[in-house]
Parts: C-alpha cells; structure tokens; sequence
C-alpha cells in the first residue's frame, strides 16, 4: 500500500506537471519568442520611468540605454509576468528587451519560459531532499535529551510505576507485549506527552517505543501488530490540550475550539484502534489458515 | 491551559532528575549513556525522511492537488460538505507546514471567526502529519515494510476529518 502510495504521488506529480507544460507549450502562454506590443507615457519629469500599459494591465517599468525595460512587478500584477520574473530568478523584476519604440508606443520581447512546472517539480524534489537532512539533523539535539531523560527514569523505576496505572489499558491494545517489558513505559510515557500537546517530546519517546518494540519483533524489516497500533494512535494523534502551532496561528481563540478538537481526535483515535485491531485479526487467521 | 503546557516539561525534569538521585542512580551517567543514541537515530531517519519528503514536494509542485480539489468541490457541495476546508483534509496528512499554510490562508480570506476557519483549526488539530510521523518513527528502526501501518493511519485520518466537520458544525450552530 504504502509502495502505491509512494509512486502514485512521484508518478501523478511529473505526469501532471508535464501535462500542464504541453498544454503550456502548444497554446504558447507565455508568447515566448513574440513580440509585444504596448503603450506607454513618461512618469513626470523622470527621464527613464515610465508607466507601461501591456495587455489592458497597467506597469511601472524603466527603460535602461534605450535596450531594455524593466518592468516592476508587485503580488498584484499578472500572473505569467510574476512566473516569467521567477523562472528568472528576480521576484518582482522582469527585464524585457525593446524591439523598437517611438513616441508613445514600444514593441517588447519578453524572456522565454518553458517547462516552467517540470522545473518547479525537479527543484522542490532537490530543495526537499535537503530539507529532510536539516530536518533529521534538528532532531538529534532533542533526541539526545528525551533518550537521556528516559534512560534516568528508567533505571530509577519511575517509569514502572506510572505503567502500572495504564497497564490495563495497555494490555488491551497491545496484548502481546510481555508484563514489564520497557516498551510499555516508552508507550505511555509518549502518550502522555501526545495528550498534553507535547510534541517535540511525543517524538523521541515514541521512537524509543518503537525501538523497543523492535526487539519483540521476529522480523526485523516488517511492522508487527503493535507498531502499527502504537503508529495509527500517534498519527491520529490523541490529544487534550491543543497543538502549540496551532496556538501560535488562532491565538485565544483556540481555547473555545479544544472540546470539539477533543471530540474530534477522539473519534479518529478510536477508528484508528479499530482498524488495527481489524487487520491484526485479519493478518492472524490468515496466518493460521496458511498453517 | 497554556501556563499548563509550560508547566509541565520542568516539572517533569525535576521529577526525573530527583527521583533518580534518591535511587542512587549515577544520573549524569546514565543519561550520557541513553542521549548517545540521539544521533545515530537521526542518521538512521535521513533515507526514509528523504523518500517521503521528495515524493510529496514533486506532487505539491505538480499543482495536482488543484485538479483534485476542482473535482472534489463539486462533490463535496453536493454532500452538504464545506467545500473550503478539503484543501486542509488532503494537505493534513501530506504536510504540516502545507497544512499551516493552508490554515494561514483561510484565516487571511475568512477571518478568525468564521465556522470555515474554525472548522479546518479543528482538522488541524485532530489529526497528524501521517505520512511524516509514519517515515521518522519506521526510519528509526529501519523498517520498511509497514504492513498496514498506512491503511490504519489514513483511515483515522479521514474519520477525524469528517468527525471535526460534523462536530465544529454542531457545536457552534
């Protein structure tokens, strides 16, 4: 599944992008290679700036040794300008070559622009790969002191204490966890950081679960029952107090949105329970019945 | 609520800390010892961090998702379902700071107040970045086939998204 995943977003993304650039190319979007006509009029008293009228659109431009115009671009000008000026690297300046000009009208040749989503789709593939080093390198910092703090605990029996009071609960979800195997404390110590809205915390700790999770597992390349039940509860993460980002974007208005946030983790939380229980039995009979 | 959050993580620490040394534990030790994993693990997450963050950068920057969304708005209307916030329940899963920008977007079009930006906060807030959370915590440990990890994951997701619907809906009407 997650195999189709995977390829179906790469596979749909290129041909997608590349769809959208024919149909670029034939019906030619960007006049690449035509030259365009426009009015213009001198800006009071200034030599060189000019207001440019192209295409019923109205722009501010000046005109450098009589060659070439540069056209200044703000987030309400035309969109094929603004993707023009991108693919050129500037995002508001777009420099045009003067064909010919007299009084009040000039001919324009703008830059050409192919392939402009092919291009986009390769860059934000180069540009992500490197993000998901920086990413990975950001954990290593909290990593090490989550992993510190949960090897105190640990050892102190601290953490056999708090599994105590969720060990019920625990058991139910995961029954083929031994009785005080560490992977229980990992568990819940993770839960308890995903409920109070922990999240650079639930990270480290749920990746020490699964760590621990690992050495219960008789295939070491393949998801057991319990991981994909200890990850369908983290991604549709359980959860009390909301999310810190989400504090930062609604501000005080969070606050009359946590019970419906509330309600509505909960209902995802106990699907994604269900379902995993559903193919775990699902996975075990057909176990049983290939002998 | 907030001040709780605060609360909590030097709370913990003091308890962890304390409640070590009364134990007679070697404490600076013995966490030496658990953080030097940190970064080993962080190696270990690159490749799948890399698979998964590329493949969904490519179908972000194919613009993809606008085709879908022009299909799925009609259908959603038809359903009685708030057309506005799909963006937010197929970019959720795909990525957080997509997810953000979404939510960003809705506030600067509709305003703070409006059920479409409370609803899509609620999505927001019901559910995780899927995929991302399925790529580190499987990176971690080197796992590469995840079973049914995937099915279980994106199906809470889409019951969380409809859920924060139906919910937001009922709660402030």
């Amino acid at each position: 599944m997650l195999n189709k995943i995977w390829a179906g977003l790469i596979i749909f993304g290129i041909l997608f992008a590349l769809g959208q650039d024919i149909h670029d190319e034939i019906s030619n979007t960007y006049n690449n290679g035509i030259t365009q006509n426009a009015t213009y009029s001198f800006v009071k008293k200034s030599p060189t700036h000019i207001i440019l009228t192209l295409n019923d659109q109205l722009l501010n431009a000046d005109i450098r040794n009589n060659q070439y115009l540069h056209i200044h671009l703000n987030k309400q000008s035309p969109a094929y300008l603004l993707d023009i000026a991108t693919a050129n690297g500037k995002d508001n300046l777009l420099i045009a070559h003067i064909v010919s000009k007299n009084n009040t009208q000039l001919n324009l040749l703008l830059p050409e622009l192919h392939w402009k989503k092919l291009h986009a789709v390769t860059q934000a593939a180069f540009d992500m790969a490197k993000f998901a080093v920086k990413l990975a390198m950001g954990l290593i910092g909290i990593m090490a002191l989550w992993l510190g703090l949960m090897q105190i605990a640990e050892k102190s029996g601290l953490i056999k204490h708090m599994v105590k009071i969720v060990q019920p609960l625990l058991h139910w979800l995961f029954p083929n966890i031994p009785e005080g195997h560490p992977a229980l404390g990992s568990i819940s110590m993770n839960m308890a950081a995903n409920i109070l809205g922990l999240g650079n915390a639930a990270t480290p700790l749920g990746i020490k679960a699964m760590q621990q999770l690992q050495t219960l597992n008789s295939d070491k390349d393949k998801a057991s029952d319990e991981m994909c039940m200890f990850l369908a509860l983290n991604t549709s993460s359980v959860q009390l107090l909301p999310p810190v980002t989400l504090i930062a974007l609604m501000g005080t208005q969070v606050s009359e949105l946590i019970i419906p946030i509330i309600l509505a983790t909960s209902c995802s939380t106990i699907t994604a329970v269900i379902v995993a229980k559903f193919y775990a039995k699902k996975n075990h009979k057909r176990e049983k019945a290939g002998g | 609520m907030q001040q709780l959050t605060i609360l909590i993580i030097p709370l913990l620490i003091l308890l962890i800390i304390s409640y070590g040394l009364i134990k007679r534990i070697a404490v600076y030790e013995v966490f030496v010892d658990g953080a030097k994993e940190g970064f080993t693990i962080a190696v270990n997450i690159i490749p799948y961090l890399v698979a998964m963050l590329f493949a969904i950068a490519i179908f972000r920057a194919s613009g993809a998702l606008d085709v879908i969304l022009t299909i799925l708005t009609p259908l959603a209307s038809l359903l009685g379902f708030p057309a506005e916030v799909i963006p937010m329940g197929l970019m959720r899963p795909l990525t957080g700071s997509g997810s953000v920008g979404v939510l960003a977007e809705l506030i600067n079009v509709h305003g703070e107040d409006s059920i479409i930006v409370k609803t899509a906060a609620v999505i927001f807030g019901s559910t995780e970045t899927t995929l991302y959370v399925l790529a580190v915590y499987f990176g971690a440990i080197q796992i590469k086939n995840t079973a049914y990890a995937i099915q279980a994951g994106l199906i809470a997701d889409f019951a969380g998204f409809v859920a924060a619907i139906s919910i937001t809906w009922w709660y402030f009407s």
